[in-house]
């Protein structure tokens, strides 16, 4: 690994279509047109799907990236593209710099061994084994003797708090506990790059917030790189470092959850954020300026950068000069005007 | 006019095909009956090139069959020299441990039935056969069925390729194995390995696609090589799917070693059953058909628990005490249970079941002959030759003359007119139609009529593509000069297919109205259902004798199952939500059966007469022991010359016969089901 400089995965220009000759027609369409709005164009005139189109981003080692869309923009179908469960039609996918779109079936086996681990909306768990050898089977298919992958299994499954039913089959476990089963066998082989399909999507409301809390400490604890899929903009809120939105095949907007909230760059990735409370989401860091402020003492209301746009709110309500920002250890870092977070908040009016 | 539906169209143009060749029946007769110079040998050609092809393979066969007899002798070995109380306690082991007290009690009872009959070593020599070819069937139908899944390029001809054979008659399949393996046992096993390995294949198949996309996703993911996916989690997830393949295999190759046994050459339950027959001793014939019921219940009820989703465990400590004991006695009892082909307990029963039988026949002589005369003279032989010529003194006490078939025009043409008045041109033009047809008699329909009414047919339910297929198809029957026995065929399967839609749909009716019919109901048709085809002609045999009238009763008795299933389980299936819109619009009983649940059944009825209409050419071949005219006729005659062409050639006759309904009924069934948003 080259360190922090390579990102963990790098999307650039990634199409997949599909539909007879998919292969040659994108080659064709790519290049008689300019833009790939045209060449998409082009290809829905001949009958293809063009399901993803001219996807690109980086998402660095470590981080959280969340691909939200509407079902049909062809999210799941990038996330595919990038586990390389299809076959990109066109583009380059790179992880750790190494392009997967064209490495070997051998070389894509060994990769799904040591480095990548997916979690499906569906559990997507084998029917004919128990929670103990679905956690394992991914160790079982790299040729670990039975009594060491069943004690790797058994360290994960107590980390998705699942133990004392390693037992039990999945048609005997709830819809959470099934989920909880599907995370412990993509993380048993201990990947470098997760990939989550939409994992919380078929569980109940009550079900789904206490599984993000529990995923959110796993993260802290792993820190892998992660490509989360979902369609509910309070759970990419919520999760993301960065989230991609996706519409028609096409990623419209990559950006922070305070970017998205505050910042959407046209009335689609609006209307997603418009029943969201956005003072939640939005820390003080997005609204705060450079500069300095040295009249404030004793009646510093304290604010930090990470602090939600409501609760800085209730500290500055009634000020109105520009108010200090500080780290936690007091050094000052910029200024916030208190009128910039009441027009923040209201951006969804505009 | 512009505004006439595709139904009326395709009804009028077959109207008026047939009005002119009935016109110019006179001055031109080669439009009613086929002139024979045209005809091409095509038989002799099918003949001559399979013959040829048999030759080039016969080396290689002849070999594989000098292979299958050392597996099979063994087989034959061992089941014939196990004593029978450790085959009796293996068995009713397995049983304990498939499905608990209940299957256990199952296998004593039959395999002490079979013992005290007497038929306990024919029937191991059956189970012999089978042994060795359900294990070949499911090696081949599982390959069949793997290797189509991972190659999607050869997935759409194996379908085809396994639809055909389901449609090709049984008995076709033997004629070139005769010819290649020579005649003896080989050939059973080998027929019913090819016969049982369809369903094998199509199962694994369905099975596998089935698998949820995500389950292969999780195994790819997981890092497994395509080997490792395939038969660590595609496989073991297509389980139940694949144990029900291993099901039908099993009862397909049971039913197939029975009906080879035709061919004979090996002492089995079959055989046995074709020779009490032949000698008139129903009484024996009926015992041992009851031993080939009680094997096909036992290998059903057995396998069929393995397709079960949940089965509950039993302790294998008894089925281990349960063999034990089978050990003991035979060990303890040695030199006594060395002759199990000695008891013939229920001799006496069936011997009085034959006086019995003679007596009931006799005392019931008049009814049953008015019975078996009315049916002929009144329905069949008019479906087959026409009023014009059934109708006549002797029979109907009256002669048919021209102006009553003026009359039945005419009644047809006003009955037309009504209809098409009140907005139904199709069906007014088809009621002219059926008066035409009910005229001429089907067997004697012209031709040109005939290509062109089935085409127009063809049209309606699936478009262009189907009835050139159709016209096309039909066209092979007509120039290879097996278009008289086909019309006989078609006329002889109508009219049971006709039979059991009328009866099966009011009994599916019946069942589906009122739980307390569909309980009496349900088990005859599970047993049907399991009743290897052969078995069906000793009932109907015993009371009737050989002839037409037989047939049709065993045709009818076998075709009509899925007739009364389907029904049903169309008319109870509709969502509850419908019923309660219903219910809540105030609807009675009547009218949510005529307005709700038929309409929304209509798919799954049409679905049950096609399944109908293919069990009926099954069995019309299986009848043509028993006597009946047409393809099976000849299909049976070919066998017993080893006449390849003539097997082949009306086999390939009948399934195109077959394919063709199969293909028409579901074209409409698919409408509908599209029409119904399903």
């Amino acid at each position: 690994m080259s360190g922090s400089e390579t990102p963990a995965i790098t999307c650039r220009n990634v199409w997949q279509v599909f539909g007879n000759n998919a292969d040659s027609a994108l080659k064709e369409a790519l290049s008689r047109h300019e833009t790939p709005e045209a060449a998409a164009q082009e290809l829905r005139g001949k009958g293809l799907i063009p399901a993803v189109q001219d996807a690109s981003f980086d998402v660095k080692e470590g981080e959280l990236f969340v691909i939200m869309g509407l079902s049909g923009s062809g999210k799941s179908t990038l996330i595919r593209c990038i586990s390389h469960l299809l076959h990109a039609t066109g583009g380059e996918i790179r992880i750790d710099g190494e392009n997967i779109v064209e490495a070997s079936p051998k070389r894509l086996i060994e990769l799904r061994r040591k480095k990548l681990g997916m979690v499906f909306q569906h559990f997507g768990l084998f029917p004919h084994m128990t929670v103990a050898e679905n956690v394992a089977y991914p160790l079982r298919v790299q040729g670990v003797k039975k009594k060491q992958r069943l004690a790797k299994a058994q360290e994960v499954i107590e980390l998705v708090g699942l133990g004392g039913r390693e037992k039990n089959f999945p048609r005997e476990l709830s819809g959470g506990q099934r989920q909880r089963v599907g995370i412990a066998r993509s993380l048993v082989a201990d990947c470098s790059v997760w990939f989550l399909d939409e994992p919380f999507s078929a569980l109940d409301p009550l079900i789904r917030r206490q599984l993000q809390d529990e995923f959110l400490e796993i993260q802290a604890k792993l820190r892998t790189t992660i490509v989360f899929i979902t369609h509910d903009i309070n759970e990419a809120l919520k999760l993301a470092d960065r989230i991609a939105i996706m519409r028609d095949g096409k990623v419209v907007q990559i950006g922070t959850p305070a970017d998205i909230v505050l910042r959407p760059v046209d009335d689609y990735v609006r209307e997603f954020s418009k029943d969201v409370a956005k003072g939640q989401h939005a820390h003080v860091s997005s609204v705060m300026q450079p500069g300095e402020h040295h009249v404030y003492g004793a009646d510093d209301p304290g604010l930090r950068q990470d602090m939600t746009l409501d609760a800085a709110l209730a500290r500055c309500m009634e000020l109105y000069e520009p108010v200090p920002v500080r780290t936690d250890d007091g050094k000052l870092v910029g200024v916030v005007n208190p009128a910039d977070l009441a027009a923040a908040l209201q951006v969804e009016q505009g | 006019m512009a505004s006439l539906s595709k139904g009326s169209i395709a009804a009028l143009i077959a109207a008026v095909v047939g009005a002119l060749c009935l016109l110019l029946e006179s001055s031109a007769p080669w439009l009613v009956k086929f002139p024979a110079a045209w005809v091409l040998p095509a038989t002799d050609w099918v003949g001559a090139a399979m013959e040829w092809f048999l030759a080039l393979i016969k080396p290689a066969a002849r070999s594989f069959s000098a292979l299958m007899f050392y597996p099979m002798e063994a087989a034959n070995y061992v089941l014939s020299h196990t004593p029978w109380p450790l085959v009796i306690c293996a068995t009713t082991a397995l049983a304990w441990t498939l499905g608990g007290v209940r299957m256990a009690l199952m296998a004593v009872v039959g395999l002490g039935f079979v013992l005290a009959s007497g038929y306990w070593p024919e029937s191991m020599n059956t189970l012999a056969l089978v042994a060795v070819s359900v294990p070949l069937a499911l090696i081949i139908g599982g390959g069949i069925g793997i290797l189509a899944n991972e190659y999607p390029r050869i997935r759409q001809p194996v379908q085809a390729v396994l639809d055909i054979m389901q449609t090709v008659p049984t008995f076709a399949y033997l004629t070139p194995l005769l010819v290649l393996f020579g005649f003896g046992p080989v050939v059973g096993l080998i027929a019913s390995a090819i016969y049982a390995a369809p369903p094998m294949a199509r199962n694994v198949l369905l099975g596998l696609e089935r698998v949820e996309p995500e389950i292969k996703e999780a195994a790819i993911m997981a890092g497994g090589t395509r080997l490792q996916q395939l038969f660590q989690c595609e496989i073991p997830s297509a389980g139940q799917q694949i144990m029900v393949g291993v099901n039908q295999c099993l009862m397909a190759a049971l039913s197939m070693v029975i009906i080879a046994a035709v061919i004979g050459g090996f002492d089995d339950i079959g055989w046995e059953v074709l020779l009490t027959m032949r000698k008139a001793q129903f009484g024996q014939s009926l015992l041992a058909g009851l031993v080939i019921v009680i094997f096909a219940i036992l290998i059903d009820r057995m396998s069929g628990t393995l397709t079960q989703d949940r089965r509950d465990k039993h302790d294998v400590r008894v089925a281990w005490g349960i063999l034990a004991l089978g050990v003991l006695v035979s060990a303890a009892f040695w030199g006594s249970v060395q002759q199990p082909g000695n008891y013939g307990l229920f001799n006496p029963v069936a011997d009085s079941v034959d006086r019995g039988l003679s007596s009931f026949t006799s005392a019931n002589a008049e009814f049953l002959t008015a019975l078996k005369n009315n049916v002929l003279f009144y329905v069949l032989l008019p479906m087959r030759i026409g009023l014009d010529q059934a109708v006549l003194p002797f029979t109907w006490g009256f002669s048919w003359t021209p102006m009553m078939s003026l009359g039945l025009f005419a009644a047809g043409a006003a009955a037309g007119v009504v209809f098409a008045l009140r907005g139904q041109m199709a069906l007014g033009v088809m009621l002219l139609i059926a008066a035409g047809m009910l005229e001429t008699g089907i067997s004697q329909l012209p031709w040109p009529f005939v290509l062109v009414g089935a085409g127009a047919l063809a049209w309606v339910a699936g478009g262009r593509g189907l009835a050139i297929l159709t016209v096309v198809l039909l066209g092979t029957i007509l120039l290879s000069g097996l278009w008289e026995r086909a019309l006989l065929s078609l006329y002889l399967s109508g009219a049971a297919v006709f039979a059991c839609a009328v009866m099966g749909g009011a009994i599916g009716l019946a069942s589906a109205v009122s739980p307390g019919v569909w309980r009496v109901v349900r088990p005859i048709c599970d047993m049907l259902q399991t009743i290897p085809l052969f078995v069906f002609l000793i009932p109907v045999l015993m009371v009737f004798q050989i002839g037409e009238f037989s047939a049709f009763l065993a045709i009818i008795a076998y075709a009509i199952v899925p007739m009364i299933r389907y029904t049903r389980h169309g008319l109870v299936s509709t969502p509850e939500e419908m019923i309660e819109a219903a219910t809540a619009s105030g609807a009675t009983k009547w009218q949510m059966l005529k307005d709700i649940r038929a309409p929304y059944a209509a798919p799954s009825i049409l679905l049950g007469l096609n399944q109908t209409i293919l069990y009926a050419f099954a069995m019309l071949v299986i009848a043509a022991l028993i006597g009946t005219t047409g393809l099976g006729q000849s299909i049976y005659l070919a066998l017993g010359q080893a006449d390849v062409g003539l097997g082949i050639s009306a086999g390939a006759a009948m399934a195109i016969l077959a394919l063709i309904a199969d293909r028409m009924v579901q074209g409409f069934a698919e409408e509908r089901r599209k029409a119904l948003g399903l």
